[in-house]
């Protein structure tokens, strides 16, 4: 089996000599032979990991850039504090008290503020992050400055141990499964993710709300910890530490945000020796490892549980127990979608005196179009007279300024491009936007998200059925992937892959949604003529296989004369012909845009 | 309930501007029309803010010498502010380590008037030389080998720099706050406000510094470069600017006036201590994203917005709600128009 590329070489060792330790710490502590102050640092270890894995969940694996996180935490502590000072309760309902409050406000802050991006998200965080803190500051509620004391003194390494790594199981998963996809796929480009049907101001939301409770969680753990907790612990400084470690590790890399939260725990203890320039060193070596290496000591890369699992079979051959294998037809194409019904009368789409403008241009201009089921139609026109505007539209990127666009008997302008995605419009890009920085199996699979028929909470639990369902998306991405001749690149990371295999991956993953109608944005441009004819053959036969409509922009006039029924023509915004590809050869009008007026 | 009715007071105030700038399109397409019209709106919801408070504080007075004390210390915000929106216009970068470039000016000041007895103004220009070679400096060093690096790594490193000055500062200077001699302790009377020599000095020299920027900013050769190495910085390249010689400029003209603002500071609150410029300047960048970051006018005015607000707050509801005004204002701009009451929206390209 093929390596996945960011999964690390040699993971069994590393995972053996991690536990090792795991296991040599925890009878250590078992046996009582380490003392009340390393204990106590250990539980610290186990807290930053929570803090550091769940601001990974937020900032590594969706790409929002979140320094808030000492808020979040505040608001677990604070609510742990509350009910055990007041009402005494125990620490696991604490814990989960703590989890869901510091998640709620996640979601009520990331809800209108996930609209943001980059920079922008980073500083309503921190301003977010910092008015939680004055809030407690001057709540009577929660002691003012003074804080809050007498919590409840629950010092359970074991416990705190247990809460952490059940938080990195879960991210691992979450990490792992569709939602964990949609995730990753915003991070590596918004809109693409939308296009294929992500709903991405959900799945921000999600991974805010989640990253959000992780923090609460260990706030709660600390406030048990410390007995005593006051504003001054939850300033933009913890924030940033946690950051620091997370970015340090590697963004998006839970090994690595494991490895660096214990090594920069530990590390001011060991270099307490030398106390004075600790706070020196520290943010100097910060510095030093960006400089150097600055996708963090860890990047992507991920301990590979999958080679463990491998090795354990061999040692013990596995015996073909419960249900076998059940063999794949391997010559025919199987796969669960069909543009739908190609009998159907009325058209696909239509729209109505399609019109927008951006700023005092007129981009396109009462543009009327009917597209018949199973059509292939045509969309040119010399460059700048709005043909990507239109699939912008259709796509719902771009809201019409006025006009109707009709697909498949309802009205959809206004709609997201991810709703339009899930009612059955795909498209691909003009300027290439794949996942740049996953393989090519997961752009497909990313894409099939609509089609993994669970939840987040199928996700985490992991029952037999998630199982079958991730097997299912593998298996169908692969045979996409097998049809398109991209099947030997599934485990190349797609900004590797040659043009031309980039742009058939971006039709692979427009299918991947199922669509109806796939939208082609100068699928041959860039190709040679050899490569042109394939995509021509290649394009027929995905029409014909999944019973799809397609339009087409084109700069390649052999392809659309030979390929398209019927080709509308496109001039300054306005429709100027419509016709067969014969006609539109033919007509003055469209000669006249492509080579200008006749001199006479 | 003071607390809410001060919120409410700025969400309607943040609102109107907002809606106003939306139908004001042809003011809107001037950056200084847009400067002139935004401080008209200022001082009408002052004048507003006045109005409704008179009615819990039945001083008008007190009001009156609270904004002016709310423009000098905005006036220092957005000293520190334009070197915040200037860097970040030409690398896009957050350079949280200019709120250490302003304490080093404070200190370099301190020195200055101390230890080497030089005249406050001989002071000031050696404040700004400091900090501005400081600021080089950290440049040179941290983000220049960072310029083709993701902006995490970037961002991620400013921090990294700003917390190694931050205890650098105190490892040098001691943690123990320094009191800057008093310098200024004239009073000037307008009827029957007071306003100390220092404020005013404060303003006038801010004021200044702010129309020799513009000035270098719009006509100079070096300004012109720096402009088109924000707006594209490979084409500015083909056509001859020496990018990297023209960041490390922008980042020397920023830090000329943090240092500036740091020694200004100083003649108004003398304690001066290495922790001194977290918070102005995270304040300093709230300023300049709500005046819409990248733009010049726009920094001056959000630090004039954040200043004025904050000692307001200070005011007439609690010292203790001071440092929560600013970031309900920076959340409050973000959601109603994210690049800032000056900015343009700008939509990714498809």
């Amino acid at each position: 089996m093929e390596k996945h590329p960011n999964r690390i070489n040699h993971s069994p060792i590393f995972i053996f000599l991690a536990l090792t330790a795991l296991v040599f710490i925890n009878i250590q502590v078992f046996l009582d032979r380490l003392d009340f102050y390393v204990i106590g640092v250990l539980s610290v270890v186990a807290i930053n990991i929570i803090l550091v894995v769940s601001l990974n969940l937020i900032n590594g694996i969706t790409g929002q850039l979140s320094i808030g996180h000492a808020g979040f935490m505040a608001i677990g502590a604070y609510t742990t504090a509350l009910f055990s000072i007041h009402l005494g309760t125990p620490i696991f309902f604490n814990l989960i008290v703590s989890a869901l409050a510091a998640g709620f406000v996640g979601f009520l802050i990331g809800l209108p503020t996930l609209r943001l991006r980059g920079d922008y998200l980073a500083i309503a965080t921190l301003g977010f992050g910092e008015i939680i803190r004055v809030i407690l500051q001057n709540l009577r509620l929660t002691g003012g400055a003074a804080g809050l004391g007498g919590i409840e003194w629950v010092d359970s390494f074991f416990l705190t141990q247990f809460v952490a790594i059940a938080v990195v199981i879960i991210t691992w998963r979450i990490g792992g499964s569709a939602p964990g996809r949609a995730m990753v796929a915003i991070r590596e480009d918004e809109t693409a993710a939308e296009t294929v049907g992500i709903n991405t101001t959900k799945f921000k939301v999600m991974a805010f709300a989640l990253g959000s409770s992780g923090a609460g969680i260990a706030g709660s753990l600390f406030a048990h910890r410390m007995t005593y907790i006051s504003p001054d612990g939850f300033t933009f400084m913890k924030s940033i530490e946690v950051l620091v470690m997370l970015v340090l590790g590697g963004l998006g890399s839970i090994t690595g945000a494991i490895f660096s939260s214990t090594l920069l725990t530990l590390l001011p203890e060991f270099l307490r020796v030398i106390d004075e320039w600790r706070m020196i060193i520290y943010p100097a070596l910060l510095v030093i490892v960006m400089i150097f290496r600055s996708q963090g000591l860890f990047g992507t890369m991920e301990l590979d549980f999958g080679q463990v699992k491998h090795l354990i079979e061999k040692i013990i051959p596995k015996k073909p127990v419960g249900e076998p294998d059940i063999p794949q037809p391997k010559s025919e194409v199987k796969l669960s979608f069909s543009g739908g019904d190609i009998e159907e009368k009325d058209p696909i789409l239509e729209t109505k005196e399609l019109s927008i403008s951006f700023g005092g241009l007129k981009a396109v201009r009462d543009f009327d179009i009917q597209i018949s089921r199973g059509a292939l139609h045509g969309l040119i026109g010399p460059n700048g007279a709005g043909k990507t505007t239109i699939f912008n539209m259709l796509t719902g990127v771009h809201c019409p300024n006025k006009g109707d666009i009709i697909f498949n008997g309802e009205r959809v302008n206004g709609k997201s491009p991810n709703s339009l995605a899930r009612a059955g419009i795909a498209r691909t890009f003009q300027n290439i936007r794949l996942f740049k920085d996953l393989t090519v199996l997961d752009n497909v699979k990313v894409a099939f998200h609509l089609q993994a028929e669970y939840g987040l909470g199928t996700a985490i639990a992991h029952p037999p059925s998630f199982g079958k369902a991730e097997n299912r998306i593998t298996r169908e991405a692969k045979e996409l992937l097998k049809v398109f001749n991209l099947i030997d690149h599934s485990m190349t990371i797609a900004k590797n892959l040659p043009y031309g295999a980039q742009r058939r991956l971006e039709i692979v993953r427009a299918l991947a949604v199922s669509p109806k109608l796939l939208l082609l944005d100068e699928p041959a441009a860039g190709m040679n003529t050899l490569e042109t004819l394939k995509l021509m053959e290649l394009i027929r036969w995905v029409r014909e296989e999944f019973n799809l409509t397609i339009l087409l922009i084109e700069h390649d006039m052999s392809l659309v004369m030979k390929l398209c029924q019927t080709i509308s023509v496109l001039d300054y915004g306005i429709k100027i012909f419509e016709g067969t590809p014969e006609e539109v050869r033919n007509d003055p009008r469209v000669i006249e845009a492509y080579l200008g007026e006749e001199v006479s | 309930m003071l607390p809410v009715i001060g919120f409410i007071i700025f969400a309607i105030f943040v609102a109107s501007i907002w809606i106003l700038f939306k139908n004001k399109k042809r003011i809107s397409s001037n950056p200084l029309g847009r400067f002139f019209f935004g401080l008209i709106l200022v001082l009408l919801t002052i004048g507003a803010v006045n109005y409704f408070l008179v009615g819990i504080n039945a001083n008008r007075l007190y009001f009156w010498q609270q904004t002016i004390y709310g423009v000098s210390l905005g006036s220092v915000y957005a000293l520190i502010a334009l070197g915040y929106t200037m860097v970040y216009g030409i690398i896009r970068l957050i350079n949280f380590a200019h709120g250490e470039i302003y304490m080093i000016g404070a200190y370099a000041g301190f020195f200055a008037v101390t230890s080497l007895g030089l005249h406050f103004f001989l002071a000031l220009i050696f404040a700004m030389l400091t900090s501005a070679l400081a600021g080089v400096l950290v440049e040179r060093i941290a983000y220049k080998p960072l310029r083709k690096a993701p902006r995490l790594a970037v961002l991620i490193t400013a921090i990294g720099m700003s917390l190694l000055l931050q205890n650098a500062g105190q490892k040098a200077f001691g943690s123990i706050p320094r009191s800057f001699p008093r310098q200024f302790t004239g009073l000037y009377r307008i009827g029957e406000l007071n306003i100390d020599q220092s404020r005013a000095i404060i303003f006038v020299v801010t004021f200044l510094l702010m129309v020799i920027l513009q000035y270098f900013v719009t006509y100079t050769k070096p300004g012109k470069a720096m402009r088109a190495v924000s707006q594209e910085r490979d084409a500015a390249q083909l056509v001859g600017v020496n990018v990297d010689r023209t960041i490390a400029l922008t980042f020397f003209v920023g830090s000329l006036l943090a240092g500036a603002a740091g020694i200004l500071v100083a003649i108004v609150f003398p304690q001066i201590r290495p922790t001194m410029g977290l918070m102005p300047g995270l304040k300093a960048f709230v300023a300049a994203v709500i005046g819409g970051i990248g733009i010049i006018p726009g920094a001056v005015l959000g630090g004039l917005i954040i200043g004025v607000s904050e000692n307001l707050v200070t005011a007439y509801i609690s010292s203790s709600w001071r440092d929560a005004i600013a970031f309900g204002l920076l959340i409050l701009i973000l959601l109603l128009k994210p690049s800032g009451i000056l900015g343009r929206n700008l939509k990714e390209k498809v």
